[in-house]
């Protein structure tokens, strides 16, 4: 304390010069520090900028890259109209909705009942807790042979069902581990005196939980559709041509050198901006729930 | 009195397991018990191209099978390095860029914005966009760019295809690192910033022995989450390289997936899927432990 204080007298000390230059060698260095950042962000972005600017292209101009060029929608509107890349989106859709819905109906009461829950044994909540923590650590590649033996016989690679459940199985635990915190800052009076008062669990879940933990439950639910959208491995091996998601499409592209290159930046486009805008507006939230989950989990 | 107390309780507590029920047993069966039966499996001869012979119990005949293969051995020293050197990168870029966002930057939400596109990209688009676009030796900005400069641009992915992998997973994981490291920047308080600033610290000591130590479980965190996810990464390898040339760009997942539907041996698939868990779980409980040390040294 007594080194501190002395180091203060000598700061105010200083004459008005001495600082003034302090001053100005803080704010190049801000400018610098911005100049970098701003050329590493925009670097950064590039690829996928160029690749917004080729969707505008046609299929001439995308030959030979370029930045400047007349925009035309002809290659989108081509894409936008072809039958197999809208069943696609289609297929997407249809797994995204219903995957991080079945998702938070069984992955939000859960991770309730891991928060406020009481159980015979106190370490219930801890224990179960951390079986659902250890459950995403399995990759996909793990259940794989299995599932894809099962769906043959079952004839559920033609179905989208099949994919489904296994996006379900997948995500409820994603759910639980970001909700957890999330609910973790409800205070448990809360939910006590609404139990004096007579609410049900259900109905503190309904009426208490869910609105508190709103905004938890939102990032939860665009952390999984974004992961179920962006989702490949399972989607490749358990899908038939008709149920096929969109990364699948996208795969196809890998044997056409330079072919199509406008068509494929089109439809990249339309594959990656959904969960890029969806990702910009939860950034805040998801680092939240991520590393609190994470680091005091 | 207190019986009726005794069964409310009763009552609340198998209501609360209804709550959980649902959740644990679809989990469970989607994870747990398909790989008990990918464990079964894996002590079977079973080859699915080969109804004539019969399924048969042969113990650990598959594993032994991997460990006399040489070209298993490359194959788990590529997962190993693949993964590693994505999250070494990752890490230390992660680590510098938020320090460099730790300022009063103009405009940072957008810069910030931009740096976290690749992460939400899905990795076929990201893959096959890197491969035409840019990479490609004719119709990509690297050919044309080491054209005009007097260059023979040469086909990367056929010749350095781990390098280029390695990269293509930094530019998409790095974000990740770097949002939960700024995060843990951020949280670090004020007051300790500005005694560390009265005690003379200066930028090198501040960074790397005060921030640093402070921010080391979000780095763990986040070292923690990127192994699990680039592990299984699948896609990228399929639609750049697919695994080659010849096998060097092979991971484990990529293997398993290559004996299912190309050699369509169900046993030895399986197989190397346990091996893949199991090598996950040897790296994540290791730095599960130094977390949970580092949090009982400091008394979290």
């Amino acid at each position: 304390m007594g080194i501190r204080r002395s180091g203060m007298k000598q700061r105010g000390g200083k004459n008005l010069e001495v600082r003034k230059s302090h001053k100005r060698g803080k704010t190049v260095r801000l400018v610098i520090v911005s100049i970098i950042v701003w050329v590493i962000a925009i670097l950064y972005f590039s690829p996928i900028g160029y690749m917004f600017l080729t969707a505008f292209k046609t299929e001439y101009q995308a030959v030979t890259p370029s930045l400047i060029f007349t925009p035309t929608l002809e290659t989108l509107k081509k894409v936008l109209s072809d039958r197999t890349m809208l069943g696609y989106v289609k297929n997407s859709l249809f797994q995204v909705v219903l995957g991080t819905g079945f998702s938070l109906v069984l992955g939000v009461p859960a991770a309730f009942a891991l928060v406020f829950g009481k159980f015979k044994k106190k370490t219930t909540n801890d224990k179960t807790y951390f079986w659902f923590i250890t459950t995403i650590l399995l990759p996909p590649v793990a259940i794989l042979v299995p599932l894809y033996i099962l769906y043959q016989r079952l004839n559920l690679i033609n179905s989208s069902f099949g994919l489904l459940l296994v996006y379900v199985g997948f995500h409820v635990p994603i759910v639980v581990w970001m909700l957890h915190s999330f609910l973790y800052d409800v205070p448990i009076e809360i939910m006590e005196a609404a139990e004096i008062d007579g609410c049900t669990r259900f109905q503190q879940l309904v009426k208490i939980a869910v609105p508190l933990a709103r905004s938890g439950i939102m990032t939860a639910g665009l952390l999984v559709a974004v992961f179920i959208w962006n989702e490949f491995f399972l989607a490749f091996n358990l899908t038939g041509n008709t149920t096929a998601t969109l990364p699948v499409y996208m795969a196809r592209f890998r044997e056409q050198q330079g072919m199509f290159v406008a068509q494929l930046s089109a439809s990249s486009m339309i594959a990656v901006l959904p969960p890029i805008i969806l990702g910009w507006f939860t950034q805040k939230s998801l680092v939240k729930g991520l590393t609190l989950g994470a680091v005091k989990g | 009195m207190l019986r009726v107390n005794d069964r409310k309780a009763v009552r609340t507590k198998w209501h609360d397991w209804a709550f959980m029920l649902p959740a644990i047993i679809v989990v469970a069966i989607m994870t747990q018990v398909l790989f008990v039966l990918t464990i079964g499996f894996s002590t079977l001869r079973w080859n699915l191209a080969r109804p004539d012979l019969s399924i048969k119990f042969v113990g650990i005949d598959n594993y032994l099978f991997f460990f006399k293969s040489p070209e298993f051995y490359s194959i788990v020293w590529q997962t190993i390095l693949l993964t590693v050197c994505s999250l070494a990168v990752c890490t230390v870029c992660g680590f510098l860029l938020a320090i460099l966002f730790d300022h009063d930057i103009p405009g940072k939400n957008i810069a910030r914005t931009l740096i976290l596109s690749p992460f939400f990209m899905m990795s076929t688009a990201s893959g096959v966009i890197w491969k035409t676009t840019i990479l490609n030796t004719t119709f990509g900005w690297y050919g044309v760019i080491s054209k005009a400069l007097g260059f023979v641009p040469i086909d990367l992915l056929s010749y350095y295809p781990k390098t280029v992998i390695v990269f293509l997973f930094s530019w998409q994981w790095m974000p990740f690192f770097f949002l939960v490291i700024l995060a843990g920047l951020q949280s670090i308080p004020l007051d300790l910033i500005d005694s560390m600033k009265l005690d003379g610290a200066n930028w090198l000591q501040a960074t790397f022995l005060v921030k640093l130590p402070i921010i080391s479980n979000y780095i763990k965190v986040a070292v923690m989450l990127g192994l699990v996810f680039i592990v299984k990464e699948f896609g990228l390898i399929l639609v750049t390289t697919a695994g080659g040339p010849g096998t060097r760009s092979y991971t484990l997942p990529y293997a398993v997936y290559m004996q299912v539907f190309n050699a369509s041996n169900v046993g030895r698939a399986s197989a190397l899927a346990v091996m893949t868990v199991i090598l996950v779980l040897i790296a994540v409980n290791l730095l599960y432990r130094s977390i949970k040390k580092r949090n009982a040294m400091y008394g979290y």
